[in-house]
């Protein structure tokens, strides 16, 4: 096994030539699912394939504040995706990272429309920032070719910047 | 200073940046890639070649540059048993309120893998030399007069109890000091025996106690929630210190205290005058007062009117984290400044801090920091011939 930044290379390059077909294409582009089921409160358990994840809320809100919230998560989502990214293209260029780190913030544009304090508005986040901390083993133009191609490439983030078309449905029972 | 028989002597802080290959060096040493002298032949070279760029700038009082160490006071880790160097990263699964450490690492804009603090894990003790051996090299380089930082007793013991991780081997703070104390006192012994001048102890968070509430911390003090009232916490650093010293002769001592040395951008630096300090940095056993007075954060000399003469002042003249070179009249300007509060033997010249107190984020280059010690020599030259040649 040929090990580059706790990752298997040869299982990755593999995995990424594989896509080369269609069918391995369409597999890896979904549709991916989470089942978030009420817990009380404003706590709620999100189950993804094998993994279980808690929410909730500050504690301002009147609930116990025992996990971050789901706008908290949308960041570091954002950014875990920039992470993963900057990684795997550091990575299939032989790269070693040592250190990464991403401060990621954002405000919310209009947080009174949420409150029920206005009914027009955009209660959403009105711009992220992130800033990415680096140290790698290469010249700082291909750390900065990687960091273009991790933000450039990250569906999460990318999902964000392009305003993705949320479809909802209610069923009542 | 033995051996210095000139006014307004000039030395540095310590730190200088470290080339290229040795911050490889470094962090290979700390991955366990390359041996201990694999590691010496790297800073062995660095050393030489930042006391050539200090004796060629003129100074007085060499360091080594604290080329060997990662920081001023994390160095210590691989030097006594029972200490861990951990990350800001790692040490955040152990800190109840998050949020206030990532209020501070965005304040001064860095990430939390790139500050590291010794933590007690368990009961301490020397392994070996903390700073003796850098002596022994440098003075088989030198015959000038040798100083050397060492991290004072109350930072090592604000940084290295961790209640979460500490209190198995140290159930109170207190109890960790003792130790501590100790080792920094046969350490002192033994940089004065190896042939050190000048052991100056640093205690940059002394500034953090008495400006931290309104201004931004550091993580310099790993146990930030814990601290206490910060005349009580003085007046703990002033017991420290003379404990450190107590009895200790034939080397010239000081204690340095700043405002933080991390960043170029000012506005993320403490800021505040010496004045709420003196009342308790006078009471310390030590000769010199190493204090930074080259920015408008350190406030006005006047501060020191009713305390002039109680210590020599080593006098931080220029800002160690801008590439603009001071002017030499400027330099001179301030020295005359404090000769209305100091006699011309208890001034010495030197930077506000170090030049590269973070191996990693160096403030400065050798080149700019050559430029400046440079102006301070000229300074010199001219106070002395004002002033006289001769010690009176």
């Amino acid at each position: 096994m040929s090990d580059l930044n706790g990752l298997d290379v040869p299982v990755l390059d593999g995995f990424l030539n594989d896509l080369r077909q269609p069918d391995n294409l369409e597999g890896l582009s979904g549709p991916w699912r989470a089942r978030v089921s009420w817990q009380g409160g404003f706590k709620a358990k999100a189950h993804m394939r094998t993994h279980t994840l808690e929410l909730d809320e500050p504690a301002v809100l009147g609930t116990g504040d025992v996990a971050a919230s789901a706008h908290e998560l949308l960041l570091s989502a954002v950014a875990s995706c920039m992470m993963v990214g900057f990684v795997l293209n550091a990575t299939r260029r032989g790269v070693r990272v040592d250190d990464l780190e991403i401060a990621i913030e954002g405000t919310f544009a209009h947080i009174a429309r949420w409150a029920g304090l206005d009914d027009s508005g955009n209660p959403g986040y009105g711009g992220i920032t992130a800033k990415a901390y680096v140290r790698a083993d290469a010249d700082e133009a291909t750390i900065q070719e990687i960091w273009k191609l991790a933000v450039d490439g990250s569906p999460v983030t990318q999902t964000v910047t392009h305003a993705t078309p949320v479809t909802t449905e209610l069923e009542i029972l | 200073v033995p051996g210095v028989d000139l006014l307004f002597p000039v030395t540095t802080v310590g730190s200088w940046a470290r080339p290229p290959e040795l911050v490889k060096a470094l962090r290979g040493r700390q991955a366990g890639e390359i041996d201990e002298s694999e590691f010496a032949k790297v800073a062995d070279e660095a050393v030489l070649e930042c006391l050539r760029y200090q004796d060629e700038a003129g100074v007085d009082i060499v360091t080594d540059g604290e080329q060997r160490r990662d920081n001023f006071y994390s160095f210590v880790t691989d030097k006594i048993d029972g200490m861990r160097l951990m990350r800001v990263s790692d040490l955040l699964d152990h800190v109840p309120d998050r949020a206030r450490f990532e209020e501070t690492l965005r304040a001064l804009d860095v990430p939390a893998f790139a500050i590291k603090s010794p933590v007690a894990v368990a009961r301490v003790a020397k392994r070996s030399d903390l700073a003796a051996d850098e002596v022994r090299f440098l003075r088989q380089h030198t015959d000038k007069p040798i100083k050397v930082p060492l991290p004072g007793p109350y930072l090592l013991s604000r940084s290295a109890w961790f209640e979460e991780l500490s209190q198995g081997a140290y159930p109170t703070q207190e109890d960790l000091t003792t130790d501590l104390v100790a080792i920094l006192r046969d350490e002192i012994v033994a940089l004065r025996d190896a042939g050190a001048d000048f052991v100056q102890l640093d205690e940059p968070t002394l500034t953090q106690v008495v400006y931290g509430e309104e201004s931004t911390e550091t993580f310099m003090c790993a146990a930030l929630g814990s601290r206490r009232d910060p005349s009580d916490e003085m007046e703990f650093a002033v017991r420290l210190v003379n404990e450190t010293v107590d009895g200790i002769d034939g080397v010239h001592l000081g204690v340095h205290v700043c405002r933080g040395n991390w960043s170029r951008r000012e506005d993320v630096l403490l800021e505040g005058n010496y004045g709420p300090l003196l009342p308790y940095l006078v009471q310390m056993n030590v000769d010199q007062l190493v204090l930074e007075m080259a920015t408008p954060r350190a406030g006005e000399a006047e501060v020191f009117k009713e305390y002039g003469n109680e210590k020599e002042i080593g006098l931080g003249l220029i800002n160690p984290r801008t590439d603009e070179i001071e002017s030499v009249g400027s330099v001179v300007s301030r020295v005359e400044e404090f000769l209305q509060y100091f006699d011309a033997d208890k001034i010495y010249l030197n930077p506000d801090c170090g030049f590269g107190t973070f191996a990693e984020r160096c403030v400065n280059t050798p080149e700019t920091s050559f430029e400046k010690l440079k102006v301070l020599s000229e300074a010199a030259q001219i106070l002395r011939s004002n002033y006289g040649k001769e010690t009176p």
